[in-house]
């Protein structure tokens, strides 16, 4: 096969293994074989998110993301939607600062529809793009907008909150979602230059993990993908990288018809793919991940003054990751007694570091995230292509959660030293406007979903 | 203006040979305490999916106590005769596992999932919630003030405060079914341990309990295990407690609910109809999916992906509560069978004129064959993937027992959505959605929208203002 590869097999977590090939224009290719269930994914990530945007074209690789939806040379219309779905599968595409990623769970026997379809719009959607599509899906796009952002309380808290944490300027000022203003402006032609500049072979991974013949499977990818052309004409995204701590605490009260108070933050945190990213994980997780941790126990259970309270991590590559907090007030408390708890918890965490009892709590709560997300062939899929695009090395998803399992407490305690003090955040405060004619949305929720659902965009 | 591809093109492939699934066949077994035990063998599914349902319906809760059941799911996981709540939490997540639990209209759920490798400490913090649960004072106190805490925040969510003006309309006021699942703040209130406490000792046993087991299995010797935790649990024996009939008032009408500058209208057009136990069920199913399941269904083939009035909509049947059937076939419970999303504000009318001209043209003209093809394509064709997980299988599993159906329910299902034709499903759909009889409530900018609203001729237009 004219492949020029490096395969390798090295046993993973719980026994998956993953190999890796290398089609002639570049296409990066993983494969996982699980015979269990008759199924298979397949994932494609294109190395180009929002951090790519220029400025006043926001929220174009999302657009653009809708866009690989509307047909491409052989699939008419809607056809990539309504093929996948009559062969009994499943499909979206999401957008996040980093990367945009597309995929399919088929049925085992329905694998070659998915990589034809991917394969089709990948080296000719040019042929099909048309200004009905973009006007379409530029009203679709600002209707997701209004729906996920704009129309519930808090939405925007999640953009307000990261342009203050990155500065103006930086590739992750803003989010994937974009501007209204921008996305009015993004034309025909953008989307077009969008695409023959980042939607190239060589600027892809493609992975395909479940019941498949791999030889089949590699042979199915060369002949659709194959004879794509490669090309270099991109260029990288603008640095990312910022000093370890932000040196001053930034601050933004919005006044809003909100149903309760809430502070927000955003702590500075190592970038992804370090050990450092991983001892935060923990130490957020020991802080508030879950109803055991110590934000919970101390607002929730003890002060009686928070209705949620929590903290998740926006892991990132490309620029510092961020540790965000969440707590919504109970009753009429006023923010800075939550802040001052907070402040405390912090303080103390930093000196003392977590018991023992509290790193295995929190190590247990990460492997069993990792078990949920490589237990369907879609999650695993999904975390093969973020660590071949992210981090150059597929093998490092099978052994990811060996590595939270081997960080120290002395580790968690450095990182929450460093790290998580209020000279080293973004703080976004709520005030409610309008008593009693609100806007909300379910507080249990929140904490969690601020760091998993919004900062990707998708186009279902 | 378009342009050329550079790339080899070949023919759309053709599917390979399926390879044969079948949804998974439960176990069925009855512990000695009288707990009836489903369990399934999920090879390589290493977090195991436990579900508990309790026949503690929300039409069981003392009048003016709205919320008890809610109260009492979630104080389940507060503390037991062995750990304080701070404890019980720290001990299941040192498992890293989850336990949710909530109250809905046929009964209390648990739902626990945990890595094998920790199922036996886990399974055993879980029937100590249900045997022996704290409720303490303090506990269901600050319980009771977070659920008041959590009220504001649902009123002021569209599709929350949607759902809960469309059950008032439709169900009688003495009917539970007419207010909010969790209670009101006058009836959360109202609540503290005794009362949770009282509606435990009346309504919770594990005679009346179902344990629903998934996942891999393998060297876990289930039995001893069951032996030692959820069989320990005691309780006197009971009767099932009767189911009562669901009606609604679905006269055709309009209710906007008020949220003055609001960029979008949230829509939620709903009525009652027939749950699983009817045979019109698999038809039902098909047809709404091709009325609004997915992105190429014809609403969204309207509404979002012609005139681009929204990022979805919607159309689905949930069922509220069945009971066991009279005669096989025969009528039982209810669905509610429902359009949701949401569209931005200037285009509400439009919008609400596009979608029942969808309504009145699938009515006229039918479904045609290869959209009814492809949807039973992709609801039989998904089932391997929608159920790779143990936690998909078991959800399903308890849905099939609350809901009194055959453990084969869903594998019956399946052969049935095959054998259904364009015909029975186009007569389904419209039967389910006429549009003379939908309730359409609006949470959006009344000042911008009434008037439009009103011009459509769709029913009766009543306006709550903002609260």
């Amino acid at each position: 096969m004219p492949m020029g590869h490096t395969a390798t097999a090295e046993a993973g977590t719980g026994g998956l293994t993953a190999t890796e090939h290398r089609l002639a224009n570049g296409l990066r290719v993983v494969l996982s074989e699980d015979h269990l269930t008759p199924v298979a994914a397949v994932c494609l990530w294109y190395d180009v998110g929002s951090r790519h945007e220029v400025k006043g074209r926001t929220g174009l690789a999302h657009l653009f993301e809708h866009l690989m939806f509307q047909g491409s040379a052989q699939v008419q219309g809607n056809g990539h939607f309504e093929l996948v779905q009559g062969a009994g599968g499943s499909l979206n595409g999401t957008t996040s600062f980093e990367r945009t990623n597309y995929f399919e769970t088929m049925p085992a026997h329905q694998l070659e529809l998915a990589l034809w379809l991917e394969a089709d719009r990948m080296g000719s959607l040019l042929t099909a793009l048309d200004d009905e599509s973009m006007e379409n899906q530029r009203d679709v796009v600002k209707n997701e907008r209004r729906q996920r952002y704009d129309n519930v309380p808090y939405g925007t808290a999640f953009e307000k909150l990261t342009a203050l944490a990155y500065p103006d300027g930086h590739p992750y000022h803003h989010t994937p979602i974009g501007s209204m203003a921008d996305l009015d402006a993004a034309t025909l032609e953008d989307a077009r230059a969008f695409f023959r500049t980042y939607y190239a072979p060589n600027n892809a991974v493609l992975s395909v993990v479940g019941d498949i013949d791999p030889e089949q499977t590699l042979a199915w990818i060369e002949k659709y993908f194959g004879s794509i052309p490669g090309h270099d004409g991109k260029p990288a995204p603008r640095d990312g990288s910022l000093p370890e701590t932000i040196g001053e605490q930034l601050r933004e009260v919005v006044e809003e018809e909100v149903p309760a108070r809430a502070l927000m933050a955003a702590y500075r945190l190592p970038e992804d793919g370090t050990r450092e990213a991983d001892a935060a994980d923990l130490a957020l997780t020991v802080l508030g991940g879950g109803e055991s941790s110590r934000l919970y126990n101390r607002l929730v259970r003890r002060d009686r003054t928070a209705v949620a309270a929590g903290f998740g991590l926006l892991r990132l590559a490309g620029a510092p990751s961020l540790g965000w907090l969440d707590v919504k007030t109970s009753g009429d408390v006023e923010v800075p007694v939550i802040e001052a708890a907070v402040d405390e918890e912090l303080a103390r965490f930093a000196a003392e570091g977590p018991t023992a009892e509290e790193m295995e709590r929190a190590q247990a709560q990460l492997e069993r995230e990792w078990l949920d997300r490589l237990g369907t062939v879609a999650g695993r899929a999904d975390e093969l292509c973020r660590y071949a695009v992210l981090f150059g090395d597929p093998q490092l998803a099978l052994t990811a959660v060996q590595r939270v399992l081997d960080v120290t407490a002395e580790e968690v305690q450095a990182v929450a030293q460093a790290r998580l003090r209020p000279d080293n955040r973004a703080v976004l405060v709520y005030e409610p406007i309008a008593a009693g004619s609100g806007d909300a949305e379910d507080a249990d929720e929140t904490a969690e979903a601020a760091v998993t659902d919004e900062n990707e965009e998708s186009a279902k | 203006m378009t342009e050329l591809a550079t790339m080899d093109f070949h023919p759309q492939p053709q599917a390979g040979e399926a390879r044969p699934w079948a949804f998974p066949a439960p176990e069925r077994a009855t512990l000695d305490n009288g707990l009836t035990v489903l369990r399934c063998h999920r090879p390589g599914q290493r977090v195991v999916a436990v579900e508990v349902l309790l026949d503690a319906p929300l039409d069981a809760e003392p009048v003016g106590l709205d919320g008890v059941a809610t109260i009492m799911a979630r104080a389940f996981s507060e503390g037991t005769d062995k750990h304080s709540a701070e404890e019980f939490a720290a001990e299941l997540e040192r498992c890293g596992a989850t336990l949710d639990s909530h109250a809905d209209h046929p009964g209390v759920r648990l739902s626990l999932e945990v890595p094998v490798s920790r199922l036996p400490k886990a399974l055993g913090l879980l029937a100590d919630a249900l045997r022996a649960p704290a409720f303490e004072d303090s506990e269901v106190e600050r319980l009771v003030r977070n659920r008041l805490d959590e009220i504001p925040h649902e009123t002021a969510n569209p599709a929350r405060r949607a759902a809960k003006e469309l059950s008032k309309e439709l169900f009688p006021a003495t009917s539970r079914m007419s207010r909010p699942r969790q209670g009101t703040e006058e009836t959360v209130e109202s609540i503290d341990a005794a009362a949770v406490r009282a509606f435990y000792e009346k309504h919770v046993r594990p005679a009346t309990a179902t344990a629903v087991v998934v996942g891999d299995l393998t060297g876990v010797d289930l039995d001893a295990l069951l032996g030692d935790t959820l069989g320990a649990w005691t309780g006197s024996p009971a009767q099932p407690r009767p189911v009562p009939a669901v009606t609604a008032d679905d006269t055709g009408r309009v209710v906007i609910v008020d949220r003055p500058g609001a960029v979008q209208t949230q829509l939620l057009i709903g009525r009652v109809g027939a749950d699983r136990h009817d045979r019109v069920w698999p038809a039902q199913v098909l047809g709404t999916y091709c009325l609004g399941g997915t992105l190429t269904s014809r609403l969204d083939r309207v509404l979002r992906e012609e005139k681009g009035y929204t990022y979805g909509v919607r159309a689905f049947a949930q069922v509220l509560r069945s009971a066991a059937p009279a005669v096989p076939g025969g009528a039982s419970g209810a669905a509610m069978l429902a359009i949701s999303g949401s569209v931005d504000t200037p285009n509400t009318g439009p919008a609400l004129d596009d979608l029942w001209t969808v309504l009145r043209t699938l009515a006229a003209e039918g479904l045609d064959d290869a959209e009814r093809d492809v949807a039973v394509q992709n609801l039989v064709g998904v089932a391997p993937l929608k159920y790779e997980t143990a936690a998909a299988v078991a959800s399903t599993l308890a849905d099939q027992v609350e809901q009194h159906l055959p453990d084969d329910y869903q594998a019956t299902l399946y052969r049935q959505l095959a054998a259904t034709g364009t015909v029975e499903a186009t007569a389904a759909v419209v039967n389910a959605f006429p549009v003379d009889r939908l309730v359409t409530v609006l949470v959006g900018d009344a000042a911008q929208i009434e008037e439009p609203v009103r011009a459509l001729g769709i029913g009766a237009v009543s306006v709550v203002r903002a609260e």
